[in-house]
């Protein structure tokens, strides 16, 4: 196939330079097939997607129990949250058990990816073998590692005594307990941030490597000078899917800290399993107070928004 | 010469044992639920676990047939994952495509907000959305299922990214001067090559539409009409936990999925490679 | 222009979701919208419940006492609360009967208009059969009942008679009855097992203990006139008690329910708890192997109740004469006492009390007649008023508690801290 060069200038990337001058339409009507091409997504996004968004924001800003007329409250909702301090202790319960996940997570995920690179023989099984965990359900997950957990009878207690160690309450303790939470998480995606890492090592020229072994550079150094920023925008990928994903845990609190009908929902003992997602559902589905989970989930999601965005600037340093 | 042979070949061995120990840590769940599968729920409670696995299994299987529709809710599970996989499919690398190799104002605000929705639990979205069905009569269908999840925020966010890597400019430049317009541009042109993205978000949307518990568990009001993971759901008995029969509803649950997932898997890990990241 | 456009695409949007939202607000307080008319005579209903709460014996047996109609049983597995709240707000959707768990009656009894007033549809013939302070949890101010009982729990001390035995306790259920009848005289025995068979601890968890003596008095947090009560001499009482657990060491703080749990009724090192009647199906499925060594006592400090469901017929059904008539056949004193010996569901009947199902020597516990200890505590339960406030204003004090048990918080620090919060919660919610 013969590439045609043309002159690299930003009409490129712009669209509605038909080569036949037939039709040549005015002002955004020439972007028609961009809308129609994303109108299918867009029309169930605005009823799916944007509506209970909006409806949500609406809601923050009333008193409601499900059921009867909701009541404008104005601000109070979130002047109480300010105050909760509840939430605040949720807040930082999710932050560590974000980075109890997500640091060993990615790291781990990088040597992976490393490591399978260069093996050559049973690739193939490895792929699967690291990235079958995504496959499962976390709620079946949740359970599971609720069992390994567990005080009296789990395997990672089972492993301590074997080891002469001090068994931990695991599902009690403050520090066992986000271990716990965290421990699914890393389980679960660690494969899978593996092979994107993967794919992204694969794309690196090999030429790259070559020149710089020329050059004297050693594995260290070709690592920090040619790896990390080749794979910087897979890295920025897999961070912040992490960040959203991860700041918003809620099924493994829910499933593994043992239910009590007087006080469900909130996190375990002394509340250190309490994740901010939880709080909300307690709030809106246990106290019926869907104002103030509303209110919640907003606070949530301005957070989320900005660790993404921290977590961004981290990465991206140099936005081309 | 030889010692470097050596070196390498003890490498090549520390780096594959390595990778085992990894491999084994990763599937050790799966071999520790089907141990609890295949055991009673009091030998689950034993102390040191027993590791082996047991002979309960075809009893537990039993019982969880007797407990709940598998095979029903089953078939339901699978026409959703494999609907909404085909729709998402569709509709995200159409959009996709279009942010990201297209400019057209209002592009930054639409994705923005795109971006945006994926950052709310989605626990938030369950009562108006149920509102929502409620309107439209959709309440104890399966459509309730299927048409929200077409509009994935998470599909878009990979398919852009996967697609600005993966088809430079100088194609579509080819093409277009070769007459093409814009849905043939899609279509011929940048849908072979986005073939691995489209697996690897293919397998990804099936996994996460079978394994999805809470929205289905309340917009399916039918008890005839549910899928696998609601079905399982019943097994949690408020006040008893009898595990060996959860545990076996899922690792029962889990068994198309992982069968389907090996079969595919070598395919699609092995196109993602090639599929450049150059983003 | 591309401006035009834009503010085209942006005006659209903002459109949709206005009318959108018009449309709830209006739905929001539109009394008969979806829902459907009260009566009709639909031959299809549908009845929710939950795992265990009702015996699946007697919800196969209404297809063939009621051929004329067809009802789906309806297991509803998750929280069962959370389904239920917002397939009635959606307005559609709404099963004909639902159960609804004792501990979310207030929340619903706040919301009556959702449901029917089933003295209209003839429980006024009935309820003389009924447990009067049972059917009163579900009864409104103006005297509207929308719930028919299924079961109460009425709590006793569920004991292992081979660890007390090894601890030199009283074995025989008559005796444990007298010999601990007083919490005090309760700790004592717990403070001599800690000694005589290491591991074992007499309590499970110290809100357990709050939670029971809460439960064996006549008042909780909140009073019938919404106002806040819970830094009065009740709850310390019951506070003091709980934390003592603690200073003695004879509690397991294991959670209740949980696998630990499970698994420590198996092993032993958890000889007593104190439950209502339907743990006995909890403490069968988790320990069977134990099978023969427990027996139940009465309650030290008095019965108290701990749970016990209700039957609703929603404002939606679709043949509410015929809802009727089905739970009251459901729920008469035959098949109670069927549930309770399919699934220790303890009946709201007590006319069933003298039934042989219900006398009939139980071999795991030894060949004992628990009716004799739960019978008594029945009728002995003592009835409070438990607003649909309650259970937000009283987090804070279980929250507490197991900050004290958990971290090692000082009671009295703890104690300021629960009555401060939950007396902001109340504010909240309008509680004076």
């Amino acid at each position: 196939m013969t590439t045609i060069h043309r002159p690299a200038t930003p009409a490129v990337t712009r669209v509605g330079a038909h080569s036949a001058p037939a039709r040549r339409r005015r002002g955004p009507w020439r972007f028609w097939p961009q809308y129609l091409a994303i109108s299918p997504f867009y029309v169930l996004f605005a009823v799916f997607g944007l509506f209970p968004m909006l409806f949500s924001l609406y809601l923050a800003f009333q008193r409601w129990d499900g059921f009867g007329d909701m009541e404008y409250v104005g601000l109070d909702n979130f002047k109480y949250l300010v105050e909760d301090d509840t939430f605040w202790l949720s807040l930082r319960n999710t932050l560590i058990i974000w980075v109890f996940s997500t640091v060993p997570m990615l790291c781990l995920a990088l040597v992976i990816a490393a490591m399978l690179n260069s093996a050559v023989r049973f690739r193939g099984f490895y792929r699967i073998a690291y990235f079958v965990p995504n496959v499962t359900s976390v709620v079946a997950m949740a359970l599971f590692f609720g069992a390994v957990f567990a005080s009296n009878f789990g395997l990672a207690n089972a492993v301590l005594h074997w080891l002469h160690l001090p068994e931990v309450r695991w599902l009690s303790d403050p520090w066992g307990l986000k271990i716990a939470i965290a421990s699914v998480g890393t389980w679960q995606w660690t494969g899978y941030n593996a092979i994107i890492y993967l794919a992204g090592l694969q794309a690196i020229p090999g030429d790259l490597y070559e020149a710089a072994k020329v050059d004297g550079a050693g594995p260290v150094q070709s690592f920090f000078r040619i790896t990390l920023p080749m794979l910087r925008p897979v890295i920025l990928f897999t961070v912040i899917v992490s960040t959203v994903g991860g700041m918003q845990t809620f099924t493994e609190p829910q499933v593994m800290i043992p239910g009590n009908n007087t006080t469900p929902n909130t996190g375990g003992p002394g509340q250190e399993g309490l994740t901010m997602v939880l709080y909300f559902y307690h709030q809106a589905f246990d106290n019926n107070d869907f104002g103030y989970a509303a209110a919640i989930s907003w606070a949530v999601f301005m957070i989320i928004l900005l660790f993404a965005v921290i977590n961004w600037r981290l990465v991206q340093r140099r936005e081309d | 010469m030889s010692v470097t042979k050596v070196r390498i070949r003890r490498r090549g061995i520390l780096l594959h044992a390595a990778l085992l120990f990894g491999a084994a840590v990763s599937l050790f769940p799966f071999y520790w639920t089907l141990v609890m599968a295949t055991n009673s729920t009091e030998d689950i409670y034993r102390f040191p676990p027993k590791l082996t696995l047991g002979s309960e299994f075809v009893t537990n299987v039993r019982n969880v047939f007797d407990s709940i529709d598998f095979f029903g809710s089953m078939l339901n599970t699978l026409i959703v994952a494999c609907s909404v996989t085909v729709l998402v499919l569709f509709f995200d690398s159409l959009a996709a495509f279009t942010f990201a190799k297209f400019d057209f104002p209002g592009r930054r605000l639409l994705f923005g907000i795109l971006l945006g929705t994926f950052m709310l639990p989605v626990q938030l979205a369950v009562i108006p959305q149920f509102i929502t069905m409620a309107e439209l009569g959709w309440i104890g269908d399966l459509k309730a299922l299927i048409i929200p999840a077409a509009a994935n925020a998470f599909g878009i966010f990979w398919m852009r990214q996967y697609i600005k890597g993966a088809i430079p400019d100088d194609l579509l430049d080819a093409a277009r001067i070769d007459g093409a317009r814009f849905f043939r541009l899609y279509w011929s042109v940048a849908l072979p090559v986005l073939r691995p993205g489209l697996s690897f978000l293919g397998i990804y949307t099936f996994v996460s539409t079978w394994n999805d518990y809470l929205w289905p568990l309340i917009v399916l009001t039918n008890p005839d009409k549910v899928t696998l993971q609601v079905a399982l759901s019943q097994l949690n008995g408020t006040h008893q936990l009898d595990y060996s029969r959860i545990v076996t509803g899922a690792l029962l649950a889990m068994f198309p999925l992982v069968i389907m997932f090996t079969i595919f898997a070598r395919g699609f890990i092995a196109d993602l490679a090639k599929g450049a990241f150059k983003g | 222009m591309d401006i035009t456009r834009r503010r085209l695409l942006q005006l659209g949007a903002l459109g949709l979701a206005g009318t959108a939202l018009g449309g709830l607000a209006a739905c929001g307080d539109d009394d008969s919208a979806g829902g459907g008319a009260t009566g009709g005579d639909s031959k299809e209903l549908t009845l929710w419940y939950w795992s265990g709460g009702l015996s699946k014996k007697v919800l196969d047996g209404v297809a063939t006492q009621f051929p004329d109609v067809k009802v789906t049983m309806a297991e509803i597995g998750g929280t069962f609360k959370e389904k239920l709240l917002t397939t009635m707000s959606g307005r559609s959707g709404i099963p004909d009967i639902t159960g609804v768990k004792g501990e979310d009656i207030s929340t619903f009894l706040a919301q009556e208009e959702q449901f029917l007033d089933l003295n209209e549809l003839g429980f006024d013939k009935v309820k003389s059969q009924y447990l009067e302070w049972k059917w009163r949890q579900a009864t409104t101010k103006d005297g509207k009942v929308i719930g028919f009982p299924i079961d109460i729990g009425p709590t006793g001390l569920y004991y292992r008679a081979d660890v007390y035995e090894k601890a030199g306790m009283p074995t025989d259920p008559d005796e444990v009855s007298a010999a601990m009848s007083t919490w005090d005289a309760f700790f004592d025995a717990g403070v001599q097992l800690k000694g005589k068979v290491p591991g074992a601890s007499m309590v499970v968890e110290t809100t357990a203990v709050f939670d029971m003596v809460i439960g064996q008095g006549a008042k909780r947090f909140v009073d019938e006139n919404n106002k806040f009560i819970g830094d009065q001499e009740h709850v310390r009482r019951a506070w003091d008690l709980a934390v003592k657990t603690l200073e003695l060491g004879i509690n397991a703080k294991t959670p209740g329910g949980s696998q630990d749990f499970n698994a420590a009724l198996v092993k032993g090192t958890l000889p007593s708890v104190i439950g209502a009647a339907w743990l006995a199906l909890d403490i069968r499925s988790a320990a069977e192997s134990t099978s023969g060594k427990w027996r139940v006592a009465g309650t030290p400090g008095g019965p108290g109740n701990y749970g016990g469901s209700f039957l609703t017929i929603p404002r939606a059904s679709r043949n509410p004469t015929k809802s009727f008539e089905i739970i009251s056949w459901i729920l008469n004193p035959d098949n109670q006492a069927q549930g309770f010996t399919d699934a220790a569901i303890f009946p709201s009947a007590p006319a069933t009390y003298a039934m042989p199902a219900l006398n009939k020597a139980d071999p795991f516990f030894g060949d004992q007649v628990t009716i004799k200890v739960f019978g008594p505590a029945a009728e002995k339960i003592p009835v409070a008023y438990e607003g649909p406030n309650d259970a937000a204003v009283k987090a804070p004090f279980y929250t507490q508690l197991s900050n004290v048990e958990a971290k090692g918080k000082k009671s009295d620090e703890a104690w300021n801290d629960a009555v401060s919060e939950a007396k902001k919660i109340g504010e909240r919610l309008g509680v004076s």
